[in-house]
């Protein structure tokens, strides 16, 4: 703008100096939208992005190193808490760690009661119990896939099916074939006589002491002798009914 | 006082079987070694007679309850961390202490202490179910435990108890400014 000479010049440059700022708080103002349009365009473009390569994602360290640093260069932090879109995505996330210390724990601490085994949809709902001020409900889905991760951990946790039920392990013993039949009958009603493994499975008493035995030394059984009928009774702590577990923790 | 509150194991039938594997029979000890102890204080029980029935070693609602064997070996549990006495050679009467004899003269100092009473005398009676003791934990209190809590007291230089006159009951005059 070229000056005019004298006091109106003054004014015309203070005016213009005026002007030129609100036109330069516009054009600010203007940038941080349109940068605010661009990241968020980029955003979505990033998620379309990860969804395409969800798989190499996963597979590939070296991609995904790169697709962090793509998002730390924009501010999008894959690892960040809450289960959702980056969690889902990318399997990783603080939501899993979380709940997967806490299966930990919880396992730990009911493991002198059932042995280091213990009924899936149990462990889940202690688990809701344990987190019962946070925001998301805990489905056994997430206990598997947190579960899935301790286990890349190294952490000895195995979920296998037994019968109608999915179990826990948390500790390395393995239980063998007799195990498992003898432990699918205690389903029912948390408890075998030996007579009932006989009957059912066609074995020698022999056979059902010794396994009985075997799992009582494991911690997984325990033995009552209180019942009016005076049958001795082989409970199952990891297939009982009580989730009231929770308190003692 | 508020419901009693058992804990899991409490309505879980094996519990009340003497468990044969040693780990498992272990955890078994400890849980009902607390839960004595928790029981007996929030009753104020002090003593359990092996020969008599006692409400918490049985569980109607399934059926089941601890044999003559468990309960004295829960009991011999106890005593052996310090946490109960044998009343008799026979040991069939457990006085339990949920809290230590020491425990108890430390606060019979506090209720002394509370009442301004440090240089003051009171029966024992009035230490058990006086208008002093009522709201604290003394309020009940077995008298032999008193007893013994006093003569701690007196070791240490803080009360002499004293016979009342014929007919009247014993008291302790305390020092414990």
């Amino acid at each position: 703008m070229k000056r005019r000479p004298g006091i109106s010049g003054l004014h015309s440059a203070a005016a213009a100096r005026d002007q030129y700022r609100s036109v330069g708080e516009n054009v600010a103002r203007i940038r941080t939208d349109l940068l605010k349009d661009q990241l968020a365009t980029f955003r979505t473009q990033l998620e379309e992005f990860a969804r395409k390569h969800k798989h190499d994602i996963k597979k590939n360290p070296a991609f995904r190193a790169q697709f962090h640093e793509m998002c730390s260069k924009v501010g999008v932090d894959p690892l960040a808490s809450n289960k959702g879109f980056w969690a889902e995505l990318l399997g990783i996330g603080d939501f899993y760690y979380e709940i997967g210390v806490q299966i930990v724990e919880i396992c730990l601490a009911t493991r002198s009661h059932n042995g280091g085994l213990i009924d899936l949809n149990e462990l889940c709902s202690m688990l809701s119990k344990k987190r019962r001020t946070s925001r998301e409900p805990i489905t056994t889905d997430d206990c598997l896939k947190a579960i899935d991760k301790l286990k890349v951990l190294g952490s000895g946790f195995e979920v296998f099916t037994v019968g109608k039920k999915k179990l826990v392990r948390s500790v390395p013993t393995e239980l063998n074939k007799d195990h498992n039949q003898i432990l699918e009958l205690a389903e029912v009603r948390g408890f075998v006589l030996v007579e009932d493994v006989e009957r059912a499975l066609s074995w020698h008493p022999g056979r059902v002491i010794d396994a009985l035995e075997t799992l009582m030394k494991e911690g997984l059984v325990m033995i009552d002798d209180g019942h009016p009928d005076r049958k001795r009774r082989y409970w199952f702590p990891c297939v009982s009914l009580s989730s009231s577990n929770a308190e003692e923790l | 006082m508020g419901d009693f509150k058992f804990p899991y194991f409490f309505d879980y039938p094996p519990y009340f079987t003497l468990q044969p594997v040693q780990d498992t029979r272990e955890k078994q000890m400890q849980l009902w070694k607390e839960l004595i102890l928790r029981y007996c204080q929030h009753h104020k029980c002090f003593i359990i007679n092996l020969e008599q029935e006692f409400p918490l070693f049985q569980n109607l609602s399934i059926q089941r309850k601890l044999s003559f064997e468990a309960r004295e070996m829960f009991l011999a549990a106890l005593v052996a961390e310090g946490k109960a006495e044998w009343l008799d050679k026979a040991h069939k009467k457990c006085l339990v202490l949920w809290r230590s004899i020491q425990e108890w003269s430390e606060m019979i100092l506090q209720l002394v202490r509370d009442n301004a009473m440090e240089d003051g005398v009171l029966t024992l009676d009035e230490i058990q179910s006086g208008d002093e003791s009522r709201g604290t934990e003394l309020a009940g209190i077995d008298r032999f435990v008193l007893v013994r809590a006093l003569k701690l007291l007196e070791q240490r230089g803080k009360a002499a108890m004293f016979k009342g006159k014929a007919g009247d009951d014993e008291g302790v005059k305390f020092s414990a400014s």
